[in-house]
């Protein structure tokens, strides 16, 4: 259904001509009809540092590589050394590269006469006399930066390949051509050519500069029955053509709709133009530099909505096909990683309940939706992103799409994190609870699980020594103004591990830091707090599970929000 | 030549199969795997003629039945890149170790309907009646030539022979499936897969007749 996707996606959104492509083309070399040069046009514009050539409907890109590169030149556009066989670069091939170009036009265009453009460019390359386009002002920089160049006629606006006429004779062009194998393409199950090799899909990160494939057979061991290459999976030229030009597109660099997620580069698309296209990246990715980190249009959109009635209700009963794609590179070859098929509103209300699920009590300077790339970063060692376990981030996004419970190992490496930097930072925090909430309403558990924010009648033990070890903390640090080190830098490991190793001796510790405490009412508070804490703790387990562990990190964020969010109220009150 | 055709077609069987991981391989996504989202009609015949067969008989699915939530799951293997000519007189694996991803089904479940045909080789010792007793005989008993697998030698199935009555519940989902492979003809020279439109109604998958319009080849 991938395939068949995207080539859907082709035929209904691109309806790009058969056998055409879109190309940034820098350079036009403009011909009167008489094939005699006129101007060298420089199409580039400067946006940012970066300049970016204008795109222009040109016949397919040929695939080439290795030592034979130079016999495959493009239709009616290609670098200088092909179009002119002039370039700095390979200086000894480039002759042999301009006849080559200069022979696939002529078995193209046999009778150049059809179409005045196909003439002009015919006359200028039998001529082959360059001195003019050589001397123009722009010629150092065609050989600077060996871009592509393609033709126009002058007085045209477009360029040759677009010329109605030259879309006309390369249509009726494919359909002439009978040497090929014929089968069912399982695309479209049509019968059609089939084709041997599949053009290059470029854009995944990681992938080589050439691009990488999804469909190829180069080694013997992926071929079955005699067959080889294309031909073990026979996909049509047609169906090919579609689903790579559809890919090529999604995963171009100006793409709205590709986030990278983890290692795998994410595509997304609808069947129709549709504004969760635009709205996916918001809700996945990180907010640009520069703007507040309050949340996106896309997710007030998906919350506000169902309020006042607008886009975002219709949103979560819009049954336009949604797809999502992750691809990953393995070599020179591309593999999927994830593939998700599923409506805009499920795909809405997956999402929503995502956020849902991450909702917990946090500072108010913290974004209240955290981004995909913040959460994977917090599970990773020292916080960096080449850190991210490898496939992790794809199973994630995956399990958000779907609806169901989150991956294992994230509880698992969350808790990692905290116990190896002692720590429980906003974002690990959410994504426990998260983890938590969603396995509990998934298994439809009975009992109650954490929730959003310090819940004082939740018994489970794990949250209870959570908070018991927020308390202790806050003991100490009022003891001890300004102390660098607290007892969570020593025992938080082993409080939520093993808290019988650790938690009477912090008993004991207390006794010395609440004596040293100026404010005896805030003793008795603490002590208060304490026993309201302990009364739902029996013995002090030996050791907890991980989910009570993931609790007891829950526990302690809670109670430690708490303190901030009183301490607000009660300075607001003060004053 | 109806009561001919009756002579030759056997009753209809279910035979359910289910197991931990299944790729049932997409032919465009052979090398990093992917899998189609239900088994299909060619595995589905792996499975049967793994438990019986014999040249005097040819089996023929009509129905997969899907019992378990489509789930995935995305794992790296090691494999090998290379094949054995019949010439060589060893691989050493350790240097044609590739690892490769692959897109798994996980827990699966099916129910497969399924009849067989007696064909040309059918000897004057065959009939209907004895292969149809063999292969319930064997389905009961769990005997198989080979162990059967969902799609992946290394994804084993189990198997339990289903009485008519007692047809386990289907999941409900109803989806377009896109072209799924049918099976290899062998019969005209070359090897040439069949494709037809897999539609997942109601959690089953209808399988046309070899032969159907509905069966590209």
């Amino acid at each position: 259904m991938i395939l068949q996707s995207l080539a859907q996606y082709y035929k209904d959104r691109l309806g790009v001509p058969d056998g055409y492509q879109k190309k940034e083309i820098p350079f036009i070399i403009v011909l009167d009809t008489q094939g005699r040069f006129v101007d060298l046009l420089d199409t580039r514009d400067t946006e940012g540092r970066i300049k970016r050539a204008r795109v222009f409907l040109v016949p397919r890109e040929v695939k080439r590589s290795g030592s034979k590169a130079w016999e495959k030149a493009n239709l009616l556009w290609d670098t200088p050394a092909y179009v002119v066989g002039i370039s700095h670069k390979e200086s000894e091939n480039a002759a042999r590269k301009h006849e080559s170009f200069k022979s696939r036009f002529a078995q193209t265009f046999h009778d150049p006469s059809l179409d005045p453009g196909i003439a002009a460019i015919h006359a200028f390359l039998t001529n082959g006399q360059f001195a003019s386009l050589q001397a123009h002002s722009s010629w150092p920089d065609v050989l600077d930066t060996d871009g592509y160049i393609t033709f126009k006629l002058e007085g045209d606006e477009c360029i040759v390949s677009e010329r109605d006429a030259v879309k006309d004779i390369l249509q009726r062009l494919q359909v002439l051509n009978n040497d090929m194998v014929k089968g069912i393409c399982l695309v479209s199950g049509e019968e059609d050519e089939v084709a041997r090799l599949h053009n290059a899909i470029k854009g995944v990160r990681g992938t080589l500069s050439t691009g990488g494939n999804i469909v190829s057979f180069k080694l013997p061991a992926f071929e079955s029955f005699g067959k080889a290459q294309g031909y073990n999976a026979p996909v049509g030229k047609r169906a090919e053509f579609a689903y790579i030009t559809a890919l090529n597109s999604l995963l171009d660099k100006d793409s709205r709709q590709k986030i990278q997620v983890g290692d795998a580069t994410t595509i997304f698309w609808a069947e129709k133009a549709h504004q969760m296209e635009d709205w996916f990246a918001d809700f996945f990715g990180e907010p640009p530099k520069g703007e507040s980190t309050q949340d996106s249009a896309a997710i007030k959109a998906l919350y506000e909505a169902p309020v006042t009635g607008a886009a975002g209700a219709v949103l979560l009963d819009d049954d336009t096909r949604f797809y999502v794609l992750g691809l990953a590179p393995n070599a020179a070859r591309i593999a999927v990683r994830f593939w998700y098929q599923g409506s805009v509103g499920e795909v809405a209300r997956n999402i929503k309940q995502h956020f849902d699920d991450l909702a917990i009590v946090h500072g108010p300077n913290q974004p209240t939706h955290l981004s995909l790339f913040r959460l994977l970063v917090s599970t990773a060692i020292q916080g960096k992103s080449e850190n991210i376990q490898p496939n992790l981030a794809g199973e994630f996004m995956k399990t958000i799409l779907a609806g169901i419970p989150y991956p294992n190992t994230l509880l698992s490496s969350a808790i990692r994190r905290c116990r190896a930097e002692r720590e429980v930072p906003y974002p690990r925090a959410a994504l426990i609870k998260a983890v938590l909430a969603r396995q509990a309403r998934f298994y439809r558990r009975e009992e109650k699980e954490v929730g959003m924010a310090l819940d004082k009648d939740y018994l489970n033990i794990g949250y209870r020594l959570g908070r018991l070890f927020a308390v202790l903390e806050k003991i100490q640090e009022e003891a001890n103004p300004g102390i660098n080190a607290t007892i969570r830098d020593r025992f938080y490991g082993s409080a939520s591990g093993t808290p019988i190793t650790a938690f009477p001796h912090l008993m004991k510790l207390k006794n010395h830091h609440l004596s040293k405490l100026e404010n005896k009412g805030r003793a008795v508070n603490f002590e208060r707090s304490i026993g309201e804490i302990m009364a739902g703790i029996g013995d002090i387990p030996t050791h907890l599970s991980l989910q009570d562990q993931g609790r007891f990190a829950v526990g302690y964020y809670h109670q430690r929000q708490d303190f901030f969010t009183k301490k607000e109220q009660a300075d607001m009150e003060g004053e | 030549m109806h009561d001919n055709e009756n002579k030759r077609r056997s009753r209809l069987f279910n035979l359910k199969v289910w197991g931990e991981n299944a790729c049932f391989t997409r032919p465009e996504m052979k090398v990093e795997r992917v899998s189609y989202d239900a088994m299909t009609p060619s595995a589905a015949r792996g499975i049967l003629e793994a438990i019986h067969w014999k040249p005097a008989i040819k089996w023929h699915i009509t129905q997969i039945d899907v019992l378990n939530p489509i789930k995935w799951t995305s794992v790296r293997r090691n494999e090998v890149g290379i094949k054995m000519s019949p010439s060589s007189k060893q691989l050493f694996i350790e240097d044609q170790r590739q690892q490769r991803a692959g897109l798994f089904l996980r827990d699966v479940a099916y129910v497969i309907h399924a009849f067989f045909r007696m064909t040309d080789k059918a000897g004057p010792d065959d009939n209907l009646a004895k292969h149809e007793e063999m292969f319930m005989r064997r389905a009961k008993k769990g005997q198989c030539f080979h162990r059967p697998c969902l799609g992946c030698r290394e994804f084993a199935a189990d198997f339990e022979l289903l009485d008519d009555k007692d047809l386990p519940q289907t999941i409900t989902d109803t989806k377009d499936l896109g072209w799924m492979l049918y099976d290899i003809d062998f019969n005209n020279g070359e090897p040439k897969p069949m494709f037809f439109r897999a539609y997942l109604e109601n959690g089953s998958i209808v399988v046309p007749p070899l032969g159907s319009s509905e069966v590209r080849k």
